[in-house]
Parts: structure tokens; sequence; C-alpha cells
């Protein structure tokens, strides 16, 4: 009985901890999750708390579990937008790209630590994955927003390759542990290719069927509303499990199970979201604290030299060749691969496949474990603290859209995909400034009620909204961020350029020859005749983000908007923009920057 | 550049009583075929040439229609107050009720932009609007556009 009560105040007390700790960390820019690692690893056996624990069997199995939670939320997160943005380039790197790099550091460990290939290939495959809840954790905690294209890219291709590395995983385990088949490479080669359609096509259709499955069960069959999250999470593990246990990959198809449950209308959207968001926080937490309590950090130090050798191959040589490899055949700016390249994050996965070889008794399966485990942390040190430069310096971020401020979202029992949301309207907010009466709503979105000093009102007050008002809506999921930006207060910050703060708003199919007559800048006759739009897809190329700005004279001419077919359907008339910076120049004032913040941390 | 080089007291107009955005633009070519000599025929013609390429109403009820003309030898500025805000085709699509017309000689250049963006940049100021909004008088008005912008902060 004691001995329970222990164990649950010490991994409650663990998970409390971590969560103070990691709060302070954010203040100082401290990757979350690799505060989480250095917690588990201070509780442990070397650290103050002197807990002892070397199971690598109970780590491996929480370990899927916590990967098949962060991958569900993953999913359901994902919308069919980005992978409308970046499925292709996603798949490619999530394939390929690994391949290459497991390739390349697979190469450098069999020099630098003299494995055989196998087992060299083997720890490759370990460090390949990339997890891009560390990156997105580290971005939306600093506000910053990417290129749709960029984010999306990561994003996808962080839900996609963990089945990828996991595959190599196991099979170079396989192949270390039991050496190779009689049959010789052919027949070894052809055995893989099988298992690799079979896990990755059978992870596909378990992920397709299971996500309708569960899309269905959660529509038809009536709960309490607490009950919902639980049994979509539960029929989703089902069919992790399931594929698992036929040996396809369990892992793609609880991802897609995600996406399909997270872009189709589906009762209890609010409470699946927050549980699943809740879920996936403590399994990150619970699979950091894990893997740095099953470290032993004084067994670190004798394979130190060799895995930041092994860390920086992957940061600087086997990530940027995989992904300018991989996105060859895409259309992306060099700075957006170069940004693409360098937030290649590490989070739990290679620490969570390195417990593989130790359970199978691989040659130097502790020291892979171990190799992991520092490039892990090498990786969220280096890659993580300046992600939000790179994310400048390639200028791969977007001006920040306002914060939600006071969104209530209620789930309507009845209805299937619409919800009622409440705001408090913003004294700065859109809707406040705007004295009218009419006010542009989204299509499919009404105005249920608006409260105001306590008054219930059923139509708008003849001067619209005010500050204060609460205001109650029947909408769709996918206007929300329109309502967002209607109702919440519209903060701009002073180092981003606030692409709304154009002079001037210009309609994309207006006579390119006319505005640069008017705003004298200058087009080549041929250009004359062309809409703005096309003047900005010929200095752009075929994709357009919104934000995205071309130098024309004096001004500058930036998409404000951008149409169903991937054209600027408004364009800003920048009048005064900053003059032109060489990349030397941009350097020089971001560190001056960087060296102004770091005073400012000591003065103050 | 200084708003007190483009607008003189003349070109403020407190009161302007119209309709529609067809019947400001006229009304307000009039006005500044009164000032410049010009016809008005031709600034009306150039103004809605511009209008074609996008609204100038920029939002927050405020518009700065301009063009170039190239009979102009110094760049000419009007401000109107509208009697009732009217629709401007603007990109919020709120009624306008404050505008500012830039007429500018042909080869201006850079002195062009420079002026638009100063008045932009001046309309975009919430104090400097609230106080156009406020008084009714043209010298009032007058000031207000001209005064250094740093009085506006308060």
């Amino acid at each position: 009985m004691e001995f329970a009560n222990h164990i649950i105040l010490i991994a409650a007390a663990l998970i409390t901890f971590s969560i103070f700790a990691g709060v302070l960390s954010s203040r100082i820019g401290a990757p979350l999750l690799l505060v989480f690692l250095a917690f588990g690893m201070l509780a442990g056996e070397d650290g103050l708390g002197g807990i002892k624990f070397q199971d690598f069997r109970l780590a491996y199995l929480t370990g899927s579990l916590a990967l098949a939670v962060i991958l569900f939320d993953g999913g359901l997160r994902t919308t069919r937008e980005q992978f409308r943005h970046a499925l292709s380039p996603a798949i490619v790197l999530a394939t390929a790209g690994v391949a290459v790099t497991a390739g390349i550091v697979g190469v450098a460990a069999h020099y630098v630590l003299s494995y055989s290939w196998t087992e060299a290939l083997l720890l490759g495959a370990i460090v390949g994955p990339t997890d891009a809840a560390a990156v997105f954790l580290l971005l939306h905690l600093r506000g910053l927003r990417l290129k749709p294209r960029v984010g999306s890219a990561l994003e996808v291709e962080s839900g996609l390759n963990d089945p990828m590395s996991i595959f190599m995983t196991l099979a170079l385990v396989g192949l270390a542990a039991h050496g190779f088949p009689k049959g010789g490479w052919g027949e070894t080669a052809l055995q893989l290719g099988l298992d690799f359609l079979w896990q990755m096509g059978g992870g596909l259709l378990f992920g397709l069927v299971g996500g309708q499955i569960v899309l269905r069960a959660v529509n038809r069959l009536k709960f309490s509303a607490g009950i919902y999250p639980i049994f979509a999470g539960a029929l989703a593990l089902v069919v992790f499990a399931g594929a698992q246990s036929v040996e396809a990959s369990g892992f793609l198809a609880i991802y897609l199970v995600g996406t399909t449950l997270g872009n189709n209308p589906h009762r209890a959207t609010v409470e699946i979201s927050r549980f699943s968001d809740g879920l996936s926080w403590l399994a990150q937490i619970g699979m950091f604290l894990m893997m740095g309590l099953l470290v032993t950090p004084s067994k670190l130090v004798g394979v130190l030299v060799p895995s930041l050798a092994i860390a920086a191959v992957l940061i600087l040589v086997a990530r940027p060749a995989a992904v300018f490899l991989s996105l060859a055949p895409f259309k992306y700016a060099r700075s957006e691969r170069a940004f693409i390249s360098w937030v290649g994050l590490r989070g739990a996965v290679p620490i969570f496949l390195g417990t593989i070889p130790v359970l199978e008794h691989v040659r130097h399966a502790q020291a892979i474990f171990s190799i992991a485990f520092v490039v892990v942390i090498a990786s969220l040190v280096i890659q993580g603290w300046t992600i939000s430069w790179a994310a400048k310096l390639t200028e791969v971020e977007l001006p920040p859209r306002p914060a939600a401020r006071a969104r209530v979202e209620l789930d309507l029992p009845a209805g299937v995909g619409q919800t009622v949301v409440a705001y408090t309207v913003d004294p700065m907010s859109l809707a406040a400034l705007r004295r009218m009466a009419r006010m542009p709503l989204p299509q499919g979105t009404e105005i249920i009620s608006i409260m105001r000093e306590g008054q219930v009102r059923n139509t708008l007050p003849s001067d619209g909204v005010r500050e204060g008002d609460i205001v109650m809506l029947l909408t769709e999921p996918h206007s929300l961020a329109q309502l967002d930006r209607l109702f919440a207060a519209r903060k701009t910050r002073a180092r981003v350029k606030d692409i709304g703060s154009v002079d001037f708003k210009l309609d994309g199919s207006a006579n390119a020859g006319s505005v640069a007559d008017m705003y004298g800048f200058l087009v080549t006759p041929h250009e004359r005749d062309h809409t703005l739009a096309s003047l900005m897809h010929a200095r752009l190329g075929r994709d357009i983000d919104e934000g995205a700005r071309i130098r024309a004279g004096n001004v500058e001419l930036v998409a404000l908007s951008i149409g169903e077919d991937g054209s600027p359907r408004r364009i800003g008339l920048d009048l005064d923009p900053p003059p032109p910076q060489s990349a030397a120049t941009r350097i020089r004032l971001r560190l001056a920057e960087v060296r102004n913040s770091v005073k400012d941390l000591f003065l103050s | 550049m200084e708003l007190e080089d483009l607008v003189s007291p003349e070109g403020v107009i407190a009161h302007l009583k119209v309709t529609s955005k067809k019947q400001a633009l006229q009304e307000l070519s009039a006005r500044a075929a009164a000032l410049t000599g010009l016809s008005e025929r031709t600034v009306f013609e150039t103004l809605l040439e511009r209008e074609r390429l996008g609204s100038t109403g920029v939002g927050q009820g405020i518009a700065i229609p301009h063009g170039k003309l190239t009979e102009l030898t110094r760049l000419y500025g009007l401000f109107a107050r509208l009697e009732t805000p009217i629709g401007f085709e603007s990109v919020d699509d709120q009624p306008v009720d404050l505008v500012f017309l830039l007429l500018a000689p042909e080869t201006a250049g850079a002195d062009h932009l420079k002026a638009l963006a100063r008045i932009s940049r001046l309309l975009r100021n919430p104090a400097v609007v609230e106080k156009l909004r406020a008084s009714d008088d043209p010298a009032a008005l007058f000031a207000i556009l001209t005064e250094p912008v740093a009085t506006h902060a308060a």
C-alpha cells in the first residue's frame, strides 16, 4: 500500500515540479522539453533524487503509448489546409529525407565509432525523426507565425517520419540481433521492401478505415459529453494496437485517425480537442521525464565526444543534405530550405527508439542509447535556442495574428459541425472600432444575442457593438480564425511590420502599367499589360504567401490576401518601406538586438 | 514635406454635402479646379482612373483619392469633412467621412510619394482623426492638419 502511494507521490511531484520549471524556463527562452529532460536526469540516480530506474521494457511500453497519443493529437491539429500546402514535400522529407539522414549519420558513425555498418546505420535511423511538437511549442511560446508552406511542411513531416524511422530501426535491429538471413543481400532487400510496403500500406489502410470508424462511432452513439474524448481516444488506440499486432505501422494509423477526426465535423469537438491536448502534454512531459530518468548521466561522459561529433554531422551535414535533396523537386526558396534544415529538431522519439536495441540486446546498444540522448540534447539546445533567430534571418516569419481574447466555445449537443462561441469585445478590436451597424460576418455565421450591461439583446444595437459587450454567435469551426480577427485586439509588434498597415490597397487585377506610372516605378514593356497579381507571380514564382513583398522603385507591393487560385487578390502598397538591407546589415542589427536583450536581462 | 506646403486654408472644407462617392469626387474636382485653374473634367477623370485600380478608401472612414496631372506645376492638397458619411467601396466597407485629395504634377516622382505617405501616416493617427471629426470650422481643421505630429500624442 505504502509503496503505491510513494510511486503516485513521486510521479505527481515530478510532473508538478517540471511544469513549474518549464514556466520559469520560458522566460529565458530555454526549450521547455529540455527542461523536462533535465528534470528527469536530476531526479535520477546520478542527480539529487537518486531514483534508480532502469526498466527499459516499461520505458518502451510507456514510450509507445505516449508517442501514439502525441501523434493522435498531432493529427487532430493538422488541417486539410496544411496537407494541401505541404503533403508531397512532407512525404518525401519523411521517407527519402529520413533515409538520407540515416545514411549520412551512419557513414559518420561507422568511421567515428568504428561500428559495423548495420549498427552505424541503426544509430542513423534512431536519430532520424524530427519532432514538430518541439518546434511548434517554441514558436508558439514566442508568438511567431511561420509561412504556411514552411510551417506545414515541418509539421506534416514530423507526423509522418516517425513511422519511417521506426520501420528502419526495427529492420536494422533485426539484422543486428539475428544476423543476415541466409539468402544473401538480394533476398534481404526484397524482404525489407515487402516489410516496408506492408508496414506503410497496412498503416495507411488501418488509419483511413479506422478513422472513418472512429468518426462514425463518435457521431452515431450518444454518451454524456465527458465520455466522448475517452471513447475516441480508446478507439484510436484500438486501431493503433490492432495495426501494430499485425505488424503494420500503428503510428501511421493513429496519426491518420487523428487527421480524419480533426478534419470532419463531429460531436464534442471541443471536449475531444481539449482532452487530447492535455493528454498529449502529459505524454510529452512523461516521455521526457522518463527518458531523463532512464539514462545514467555518468555513462554519457564516456561517449560525449563521439556523440557531439555525430550531432554536428546530423545538424550541419545530414539534415541539410536530406532537406535540399528532398525538396529539390519542389519550389522552395533557398532561405526556406535553410530554415527547414535548421529546425530539424530532435525530440523524445530518438531516445524512445534508442530503447529498442537495448531490449533486443544488440551490440553497443547502451552506447547507442546514450549517443541518441546526447544528440537530442545538443539539438534541443543549439537548434531550439536559435529557432526564432533563424526564422527572422531567413524571413519565413509572418506578422502575428491577433490573439483570441475571451473566446468561449460551446459545443452544440444536437448539431454536428456548428459551434456556439461567445466573445467579450476588446476595446482595440475591429468590431469595437467600427461604429457602423453592419459587420462583415463570415458566411454561415449568425449573431444569437448581444449582452450589454447585463441586458440581453437579440438584435445588433444600432451603434454596433461596443467594448465590453458579450457577443454570442452561431458559426462553423473554420470561421473561428476570421472571428478572432474581428473581435480580438489588433496588436502589432514593433519588430515585425504589420502587413495590415500598408498605405493603399489595390486590386490584384489592376493594370501593372497604370500602377507603375502612378507610383513611379519601372516595369518592362511586356509587363505593362499584365495585372499586378501576375507581376508578383513573375517576381516570386507560383506560390505566394500572404505577406510576401516585392520591391518596385521606392515602394513595395505586399500580397494581403490570396485567392482560391493562389493569386494575390488584394495587394497592399507600402509607400515608405524600410530601405533594402544586405544580409550583413541584417545580421549586424540582429546582433545589436541580442546584445540589448541580454543587457535588459541583467539590468532588470 | 510639411502639409502646409500642400494645403492652403482655402483648400479645407468643413461641411461637404454629398450623397455618393461619385458626387464627392465631382464636388472635390470642382474645388480643385477652382484652386489650380485646371478643367474640372480632367481632374475628375484622373481621380476616377485611379479608383479603378482599387478604392482609395483606406478604412476607418478615411479616403485619400489622388492622381497625377501633366498640367500641374506643384502638389495640391484638399481636405473635406463630409456632412454625412458615404459609401466609398473602402477595404473595410466602412462609410467615409474624411477625404484628403492630393494632386501631383506628372514629374513629381519622389515628392508625390513622400506627400502621400505623410498624409496616410497622419490620417492613421487615431488622435488626429478624432480631433478632425470633432471640429467643424475650416480654420480649426487647417490648424489640426498642419500641427506638428508630436503634439497629437497627448
